[in-house]
């Protein structure tokens, strides 16, 4: 049991809500100081609760709440406004990095750094930029700031700069291998230019075989620490594709 | 009465949503102390609805019957079709008594988070039902949540593709509303989606 504490303020987005009890749910949020907190928000569900349009995942919210059990009380929630609501495609790409966020981050481990990350991508998602770049540029900034990200500039073993012209293996929690010297790419190891991994280390997703090659090597690492659970998101997504 | 039908009683009430150990335990005293006939009387419709009640086959709503009665109403415009995500939604639409076209209840939406997808939500029912020849125009009516957006956002995508005119409800501030006392949220999301007079 953390220590009974009163947070007031607190910059934060809803990452997933469910029903609990006959009036109540449960939010699932993502706080800038206090990382992933679940919070009991009571009678949010009835009818004229002023709280059933405010906690709404991908909005920015002022949240205040109390308490010292792994489950807090909200005590208040204020939509802080200035972003239109996500549509579309967009939509579907917030829920994926909602998920990603309940999987990968503990409860109450604070990511300032990774908040902000969040924040922007929801920014440029509800601008409209292209989605691709926005999710690559997140994914990264997740395994970094959750300390999964190895080394995308430098050689696993040699320690050497990554040489653009080369083409390497990605080893997951080693880094890149230079190619010549190692057996073939599979899923858990693909291959990626050295050109590619230095544009992703500079966080430049603008060439197109920066965002083929990135998209596999973050799915590889982030398949690995997901622990073979798939991403509902993600299937989700593969099955509209099919339909 | 042995303690054990009893006990199978509390257990059963406690499939009810929002229903605990207690409220059942009360449920059950209630109807077995103070009202058994009201016991008797939910006993059989339960039972009764569980036999006759189905989906029907165009709408997916409950139907007593393949095809629901309002399905088969020749009065009403098969040239619509509105998309509801619950059978209290579709009331809803249907007390407005300004649309006269026919619906398909999705029973449920989207959530990618909660494991519905559109393999539990059956969309392929819906594309087959709205490529019926005759619907030109699919209205969706899903809710203004994310998950309905989504919902709709999806429905659109693999309606549209297929050639089907697609439209969404609108939104912003309710009729007879004031900004003063209408919340943010609404007033902000009806700026962005303004439209030219």
């Amino acid at each position: 049991m953390s220590p009974k504490q009163r947070i007031e303020q607190q910059p934060s987005f809803v990452l997933h809500t469910y029903p609990w009890r006959e009036t109540s749910l449960i939010a699932e949020i993502f706080s800038r100081d206090h990382g992933r907190v679940a919070l009991v928000a009571k009678g949010a569900r009835r009818p004229q609760s002023p709280l059933r349009g405010v906690l709404m995942a991908f909005q920015p919210l002022l949240v205040d709440w109390s308490g010292g059990g792994e489950v807090k009380t909200l005590v208040r929630a204020e939509w802080q406004g200035g972003q239109p609501l996500l549509g579309g495609r967009a939509l579907l790409c917030g829920y994926y990095l909602n998920e990603l966020l309940v999987r990968l981050s503990a409860r109450e481990d604070a990511h300032p750094v990774l908040f902000a990350a969040y924040a922007d991508a929801l920014r440029e998602f509800a601008r409209g930029d292209a989605l691709a770049p926005v999710l690559r540029r997140f994914e990264l900034a997740l395994l970094n700031e959750l300390g999964y990200g190895a080394g995308l500039d430098v050689e696993a073993d040699s320690g050497e700069a990554v040489r653009p012209a080369q083409d390497y293996l990605y080893i997951i929690e080693r880094g890149p291998l230079p190619l010549a010297t190692h057996a073939a790419a599979d899923a858990e190891q693909p291959v990626i230019s050295g050109r590619s991994l230095l544009a992703m280390a500079a966080g430049d997703f603008s060439a197109a075989e920066t965002l083929a090659q990135s998209k596999t090597l973050l799915r590889a690492i982030i398949n690995h620490y997901l622990g073979g659970q798939p991403l509902q998101s993600r299937r989700v997504l593969k099955e509209l594709q099919e339909l | 009465m042995s303690p054990s039908a009893l006990d199978e009683l509390i257990d059963a009430l406690r499939c009810l949503p929002g229903v605990g150990p207690k409220s059942a335990q009360r449920m059950a005293y209630h109807l077995l102390q103070r009202d058994q006939r009201g016991a008797g009387r939910l006993a059989r419709a339960m039972g009764q609805a569980l036999e006759v009640l189905r989906h029907c086959e165009r709408c997916n709503n409950f139907a007593e019957t393949d095809v629901c009665v309002r399905c088969a109403d020749p009065q009403r415009d098969a040239t619509q079709l509105c998309v509801v995500e619950m059978p209290a939604d579709l009331a809803m639409m249907e007390q407005t008594h300004a649309y006269r076209g026919l619906y398909y209840v999705l029973m449920g939406r989207l959530s990618p988070l909660d494991g519905i997808g559109p393999r539990e939500l059956r969309l392929d029912k819906l594309i087959a039902r709205a490529g019926d020849g005759l619907v030109r125009e699919v209205i969706l009516a899903t809710n203004f949540t994310n998950e309905g957006e989504a919902t709709a956002h999806t429905i659109a995508e693999l309606l549209g593709a297929r050639g089907l005119q697609v439209s969404r409800l609108s939104r912003g501030v309710p009729v007879g509303g004031e900004l003063e006392h209408t919340d943010t949220g609404t007033i902000a999301q009806a700026l962005v989606e303004r439209r030219t007079l």
